[in-house]
């Protein structure tokens, strides 16, 4: 369990060395190795999947509005196949979703970034920008949605827009934090060296400030799944969202875990490749 | 002399007073910008009320009712929400995080299940919400519960996974046992990390909230929100938007200055 | 002409409603190609001093003059090596070390050519393509070393730049000063807590009192050191054993005591 929602910089002595084993107090333990935690884990899930499976069966939870395995594969054999569910197949589903994100992931992070940039490098930009944010950052992305379904409709375009709103902020929040954090030593040195203002920001604030630029990609690329899946819950024509609020209204538990199951997977899946370009792009870091 | 200060000052950016200026300028500048064009006409006004038809609609709102109740009462009922979703969240999440910052096994046995249902967005859960609970209370609940859940569980379990090794040890060769140790040593120990984590929690239960409030409600902010965006009706929409956004500075600022306190208590700065 | 000046400098800042004067009325030079070390208890200002010559800060009153030219801002006819070493973790050593060069718009093949000279005279052979958080702490510093030089700088402004390294490495960086001040003497400006640093290292020793700093004393080392043959000795260690070094060095210690008593005493009442 390593990650957390914030930039971890995990770091010092655990307590593993410490900390007992059960029914052990004096003896200091050894550290648990990955494979074993990995071992553990997999054996607590494939537990679980069973106990899904037997409880099912047996009539403990009843399937009404409960998924049971079964419940699931007919909702995978029923979405993926011609005539699909809610609007298309799953492929067609997965495309418009993962579509939209990306479009709107996009968008934001190439207005978020040079924002984020320029109000870090600037104290006046930072001045004059400021107030706008401070005003409309409370106002939970969500709580966008009815004002772009009203402005926009119910297509692609609103949701690109709710998208942008939510993915923005982090975007430029952590891009500017990233500008400001960079080590005061290292702009002196750059500048004792005769560094013009734009070898500063190209040569030392940029790269200082990649990694928090990656941590707020990361963020705005949660985001903007999250922000998806919403706006599509509430309205839209296709989707993921759209199998999932088609799905609760047909009572049908078992393609709501299947969408639920994609949502998850999709989302993991883009953020491993944003972490996979951050190590290709950041080869210093160790 | 006047040389070296005058190229200081200029290598340095503006002064304080400066700043302020810019502040305020950027602020009216908004305000202005969103009231003409909403006057300009571009835009038909239904669709784009200025800053001052929103105000009249939120004091007209306050004693008007709509979608059933006005618009504080609707406030009220998302923030009982919130604040039923956020504690069961607080309950499970910090005394779990703590045991498993301290008991091995049950880190090895909690953390995959949970690092798998980590990516499953709080939104994702509203179907299965209204599903289980219809319009009722559980279903926000849920929802809420599912988005302040990992940060309550996350902070804990850092602060006591890396509390420092020497209070531990010490704690030890005094007797301390198992139980006594994360009461007594973990809990105060991880205590601005936990407040850290109940301020993003908080946050993200918040958001959260709104969310299921958009789908799986009858009453509360959101639901109000949908009900005037069906009605075509920009103004309230807008209004309930800001509530949201006050409510959720509010909360943030109880909770730093809750950050604060503790901070300053154990001794440390903010 | 890289002459410091520093003429009647005083240094006061405020901080939370109450000011705090940093330095006194410092006045001092620096002669051309002189190396001057600045030794003093934490707070005496000499790393403000030091940071004036470098135009990173400026006096409140009192001039600072490097080449007869106040000093407005940072450049690299004043290199400064600072204690954390500043090396940028992105670029890899000869990055580093070219860098001041890029700034100045040095072309690709003179820039190789001056990296390359000066990664062998700092023994970084072999390291060109590292980065910084794969070297040692005395790997670093080299490279911060060998960076500030590639500049050839008329001034070079060192803030406790072994502090950070621990004794051994330190020994050895101290030795690698004084061959590299012997083939490549400029005018230098050496901040450090240790007496015997600044003694083995310096024509003259400027020792400065606690807050607000003022000037102590200035000792001359240089020509006790020519009297004595001290550079005809190959270690640090035969220099240190000798009367003369012995004698400058508790000469500085009883100085810098001295105040120590003194806020001994104060605090006892």
């Amino acid at each position: 369990m390593a990650r957390s929602t914030v930039i971890a910089g995990s770091s010092t002595a655990a307590l593993d060395d410490v900390a007992p084993r059960v029914g052990r107090p004096q003896r200091a333990r050894r550290t648990t190795s990955p494979s074993r935690r990995w071992y553990i884990g997999s054996i607590a899930l494939a537990a679980t999947i069973a106990l899904w499976f037997v409880a099912t069966a047996a009539g403990w939870v009843t399937g009404g509005r409960f998924p049971t395995p079964s419940d699931v594969w007919r909702a995978a054999m029923q979405i993926s196949t011609d005539g699909g569910y809610g609007g298309g197949t799953l492929l067609q589903h997965i495309w418009q979703s993962c579509r939209l994100v990306l479009l709107g992931f996009a968008v934001a992070v190439a207005t978020g970034v040079p924002l984020g940039l320029l109000m870090g490098s600037s104290r006046r930009a930072d001045a004059l920008v400021s107030p706008v944010f401070m005003l409309l950052r409370p106002i939970p992305p969500l709580a966008w949605i009815p004002l772009a379904i009203l402005w926009l409709g119910l297509g692609d375009a609103a949701k690109i827009f709710v998208i942008w709103v939510a993915a923005f902020v982090p975007s430029v929040i952590n891009t500017f934090t990233g500008v400001r954090s960079v080590d005061v030593t290292l702009q002196e040195a750059a500048r004792v060296h005769g560094a013009s203002r734009a070898v500063l920001l190209r040569d030392v604030m940029i790269p200082g400030a990649l990694p928090m630029i990656f941590t707020g990609l990361r963020l705005s690329l949660q985001a903007s799944w999250t922000t998806l899946v919403a706006a599509e819950l509430v309205g839209a024509f296709t989707g993921l969202g759209k199998v999932l609020s088609v799905a609760t209204l047909d009572i049908y538990p078992g393609m709501i875990l299947f969408a639920m199951v994609w949502v998850g997977v999709l989302g993991a899946l883009m953020t491993k490749s944003l972490a996979w370009l951050e190590t290709r792009l950041l080869p210093w870091l160790r | 002399m006047a040389a070296v200060i005058a190229s200081r000052r200029a290598r340095h950016g503006p002064s304080r007073r400066e700043f302020v200026v810019l502040f305020v300028t950027g602020l009216l500048a908004f305000f202005a910008a969103w009231q003409a064009l909403s006057m300009i006409g571009i835009v038909p006004r239904s669709f784009l009320p200025g800053p001052i038809d929103v105000l009249q609609t939120i004091v007209r709102l306050s004693y008007e009712k709509y979608s059933g109740d006005t618009l504080w009462r609707h406030l009220l009922a998302s923030i009982g929400r919130f604040g039923m979703g956020f504690l069961l969240a607080a309950a499970v999440g910090i005394p779990l995080g703590l045991l498993m910052g301290w008991y091995r096994w049950l880190d090895d046995v909690v953390s995959p299940f949970f690092e798998s249902l980590r990516f499953v967005a709080p939104i994702a859960w509203v179907p299965f919400a209204g599903l289980w609970f219809g319009t009722g209370i559980g279903g926000p609940i849920l929802v809420i519960f599912s988005g302040a859940f990992p940060p309550c569980l996350i902070n804990a379990y850092r602060g006591a996974k890396y509390v420092d090794r020497r209070l531990v040890e010490a704690a030890q060769t005094l007797g301390a046992s198992g139980p006594r140790m994360v009461t007594d040593v973990l809990l105060p120990a991880s205590l601005p990390s936990i407040v850290a984590g109940l301020r993003v929690g908080a946050g993200l239960g918040w958001q959260s909230l709104v969310g299921a409030e958009l789908i799986v409600v009858a009453s509360g902010v959101g639901y109000l929100m949908v009900q005037a965006q069906l009605n075509l009706n920009t103004p309230t929409v807008m209004a309930g938007m800001i509530a949201i956004g006050l409510v959720g500075v509010a909360i943030d600022l109880a909770l730093r200055a809750l950050e604060n306190r503790i901070n300053q208590n154990w001794g440390r700065e903010s | 002409m890289s002459r410091i000046v520093y003429d009647r400098v005083n240094r006061t800042f405020q901080r939370g409603g109450e000011s705090f004067e940093a330095l006194n009325d410092v006045s001092f030079e620096v002669a051309e190609k002189e190396f001057v070390a600045i030794v003093g208890p934490s707070g005496c200002g000499k790393t403000t001093l030091l940071r004036m010559a470098a135009g990173l800060e400026f006096p409140t009153s009192g001039s600072v003059r490097v080449a007869n030219r106040d000093v407005t801002e940072p450049g690299p006819d004043r290199a400064v090596v600072f204690q954390q070493f500043a090396l940028f973790p992105w670029k890899s050593v000869d990055e580093n070390i070219g860098f001041g060069l890029k700034c100045r718009g040095v072309k690709e093949s003179e820039r190789a050519r001056i990296v390359a000279r000066f990664v062998q005279l700092m023994g970084l052979t072999g390291y060109e393509k590292a980065y910084p958080h794969q070297l040692s702490g005395g790997m670093q510093q080299r490279v911060a070393i060998a960076r500030s030089y590639a500049l050839d700088p008329g001034v070079l402004l060192m803030d406790e730049p072994f502090g950070a390294l621990d004794a051994q490495t330190r020994v050895v960086m101290q030795e690698e000063l004084i061959r590299l001040s012997r083939l490549n003497p400029r005018t230098v400006l050496f901040i450090t807590h240790s007496v015997e640093e600044a003694v083995y290292l310096a024509d003259r020793v400027v020792v400065m009192t606690p807050r607000p700093g003022r000037i102590e004393e200035i000792i001359d080392v240089g020509s006790i050191r020519r009297a004595e043959g001290w550079e005809k000795l190959e270690r640090i260690e035969e220099v240190m054993d000798q009367e003369s070094f012995v004698h400058l060095r508790t000469k500085i210690w009883k100085l810098l005591r001295a105040y120590q008593e003194g806020v001994k005493e104060a605090m006892a009442h």
